[in-house]
């Protein structure tokens, strides 16, 4: 409860702005920046993900070859995507489909995600040089999506959140790197660094060195994105809306990749009850929806300029044997 | 988009957001006639702000040789390709005489291009500014084309007045805290803000997220990517020092750190307000010496440039507008105003709000390209935002002449 309250604060400002300036700035925004949103993007697809219930002994190195047995015989979707036509800046379409798994052991859920990619683009730390991603979205609470009850497939809307998962490329890098995120000379080897990290060396100074958090802006911030050591390669976010994306104190999700014949193959996995209010819980025998994204880094795929599937998918868990 | 007004053209142009102008707006005269590029602004700031790991290529204030040079490497170039615009043709009969009020007016004639913002739109682009990033080896050579001269004189030729045929000058260069900025508009997170009180544009490193779309729709390029942190930064004006948090200004606004750093004398930073008395306010909107970069693109920006008086007009028109004739010939033989408000570059860390001048008696007379100049030795005093004095000087230098006994002791 303190945590939706803490969220409300933050919230608070930009709700009461958006209450005060619905009639004038939104409308202004909207003309120009978001276009309308057809009928059947409120409707979900006809085809269910079913979350089979599976039982098997979780493997103390998760990883996706690892996890292979347990969701073998998982029930697939396809997701067919396509770019980001509503809100600036638009962009995406490299992408056109994704296959979707997922299976539940009745403690945690896994969503295993694929898609064809000829380059792997795991850095984002040169300019111009953008990594690869996966998101899956699913409404906050118990939800009914229709064309009376209309839930944006979108980013969800006001008043209608939705809780994101969002897998980085660059963020499976991190995890083995040294220093818990990869630094600049692993892009660049033969830069000059004066922030050598070895005691020893000429270029070592310990007051620089102390320093490199306090005038790293990311990191005095708590920016999830900068910080080292994050422990895990998926951002567990709330949004309500175009732009209003915002990381959650409480990360809760974590996956695995692989990366072989231009194929991303990712699996997300997170406790069915999480325990925090700001995300998705999953109930055995209940059903949602679930909607994603995929980013291609080779093709400057960014934020809104990404490969979306416009419709929500219904995702049935199926109920523990025992119950 | 909505409707704003830009003074720098003219007139209204789109904009994604309200017209929403701070009380005072950080601001810089910078005199290009003075700088000698010793980069100590640079160095200042280097060694305050972007001294860390991952910000090795980041440089906030950075001081460049025009035509060649450019950090990022033909930012200009390239930003001034993408609005499409090689005339850069303004209508200037009706250009307004008198000082206008803050923020409105029509100083230098009417833009009849362009802006990055309605290019974007002409172009249906999908975002809301043209733009381009700039990739890593763009930024890798700061220095890239210093001193570096463009000629087309022949062999023994030279250079003469009012105009060289053999020329290059100085172009200092930090974020613009432009009234309308080009990476304020293009974020899509909401990011960056522009400070109500002062003006100031910054990126809340808490809620960037990265995507480098404010290094793409700057046209100044200078809110820049750090791979450590994986977000963006830019130029803060040293707002700490704007604030008045550095304990030897006693809690009144400071200069920032480049400007207080300026071993030429070129930079006199302050806020743009209405007091026609503000030395800022008067040599921008009153007396229009100090004009704007590439006003052009239409982000309003707040740094200002007295042009060089011997580079190519067709050049600087280019660069700072239609009003670069009117500027240069109003700095070549400069007014008995102009010479004192000129006085107080430099003489003080805490930010002038206001002038005042004390008659003196005449000093010099002469001619200059046929104009008749006299000097006088008045006396210029400068008050802080509190109206204390803070600056006290005259328009001749004081002459101290070392007694014999130090003759030699060096």
């Amino acid at each position: 409860m303190k945590k939706f309250y803490r969220l409300l604060r933050s919230y608070g400002v930009a709700l009461l702005g958006c209450l005060f300036l619905s009639a004038t700035l939104c409308v202004a925004e909207e003309a120009e920046g978001v276009k309308g949103m057809a009928e059947e993007e409120f409707t979900p697809t006809k085809e269910v993900l079913n979350v089979k219930f599976v039982e098997f002994d979780c493997p103390k190195d998760v990883t996706v070859c690892s996890l292979e047995k347990a969701l073998k015989d998982a029930e697939g979707v396809q997701v067919k995507l396509q770019k980001q036509d509503k809100a600036f800046p638009n962009g995406g379409g490299s992408v056109n489909a994704a296959e979707v798994k997922a299976v539940h052991d009745g403690t945690a859920i896994y969503f295993q995600v694929s898609w064809d990619d000829a380059t792997k683009n795991a850095q984002a730390i040169a300019t111009q040089e953008f990594r690869d991603g996966v998101a899956l979205m699913f409404p906050l609470g118990k939800v009914v999506v229709s064309t009376d009850e209309k839930f944006s497939p979108r980013m969800g809307d006001r008043q209608k959140p939705v809780n994101l998962w969002h897998w980085k490329a660059d963020w499976e890098a991190d995890m083995v790197a040294s220093g818990g995120i990869e630094e600049c000379p692993v892009r660049y080897p033969n830069m000059h660094d004066d922030f050598s990290t070895n005691p020893h060396s000429v270029n070592y100074h310990k007051g620089l060195m102390q320093s490199a958090a306090v005038l790293a802006g990311g990191v005095s911030a708590h920016n999830l994105l900068s910080m080292p050591n994050r422990g895990r390669t998926v951002e567990d976010l709330n949004a309500e809306g175009f732009g209003t994306l915002t990381s959650q104190d409480h990360q809760d999700v974590n996956a695995c990749s692989k990366y072989e014949n231009s194929k991303w193959t990712v699996i997300f996995y997170r406790l069915l009850n999480s325990n925090d209010p700001l995300d998705v819980q999953f109930v055995p025998g209940e059903s949602t929806y679930f909607n994603m994204a995929v980013w291609n880094g080779d093709k400057e795929d960014r934020n809104g300029q990404k490969n979306i599937s416009t419709q929500w998918h219904p995702l049935a868990l199926e109920r523990i044997a025992w119950q | 988009m909505t409707l704003v007004h830009n003074w720098h053209l003219g007139r209204r142009m789109e904009y994604p957001y309200f017209e929403s102008r701070p009380k005072h707006q950080f601001a810089a005269v910078f005199n290009i006639n003075r700088c000698i590029a010793c980069q100590t602004c640079t160095m200042a700031c280097k060694s305050t702000w972007t001294f860390n790991k991952g910000q090795e290529f980041m440089w906030w204030n950075n001081v460049e040789t025009k035509p060649y040079g450019g950090y990022p490497q033909s930012w200009d170039v390239k930003t001034l390709r993408l609005i499409d615009n090689p005339d850069n043709v303004w209508y200037t009969d009706d250009k307004d005489k008198e000082a206008s009020p803050y923020g409105t007016g029509a100083p230098y004639g009417t833009y009849e291009g362009d802006t990055i913002f309605e290019a974007a739109k002409k172009k249906n682009i999908n975002q809301w500014a043209v733009g381009y990033i700039p990739e890593d080896k763009e930024w890798r050579s700061p220095n890239f084309g210093e001193d570096t001269a463009k000629s087309s004189n022949q062999p023994g030729e030279y250079s003469t007045l009012p105009e060289h045929s053999r020329w290059f000058f100085y172009i200092q260069r930090i974020c613009n805290h432009c009234t309308y900025p080009g990476c304020l508009a293009a974020c899509p997170r909401k990011a960056i803000y522009k400070r109500k009180e002062d003006g100031i544009v910054l990126i809340d490193q808490k809620r960037c997220r990265g995507y480098r779309k404010c290094v793409e729709q700057c046209p100044y390029k200078k809110p820049m990517y750090r791979g450590l942190t994986r977000v963006s930064e830019k130029c803060i004006a040293c707002y700490p020092r704007i604030e008045g948090r550095d304990p030897l200004t006693e809690g009144k606004p400071m200069e920032t750190r480049c400007m207080s750093a300026c071993v030429g004398q070129i930079r006199l930073q302050g806020f743009l307000d209405d007091n026609p008395k503000n030395p800022i306010t008067w040599l921008v909107r009153h007396h229009k010496i100090a004009l704007p970069l590439y006003p052009q693109f239409g982000t309003e920006p707040n740094i200002y440039y007295i042009p060089p008086r011997w580079a190519p007009r067709a050049y600087l028109r280019q660069m700072f507008g239609p009003g670069v004739d009117e500027a240069i010939e109003k700095f070549m033989v400069p007014s008995r105003e102009l010479l004192a408000v000129m006085s107080l570059f430099r003489m003080a860390q805490t930010i002038i709000f206001e002038y005042k001048i004390e008659e003196g008696p005449k000093v010099y007379e002469t001619t200059i390209h046929g104009k008749k100049f006299e000097m006088y030795n008045d006396t210029v005093i400068g008050f802080d935002a509190d109206g204390k004095e803070v600056v006290r000087t005259t328009i001749e230098e004081p002459v101290h002449v070392r007694p014999d006994k130090h003759s030699n002791s060096i």
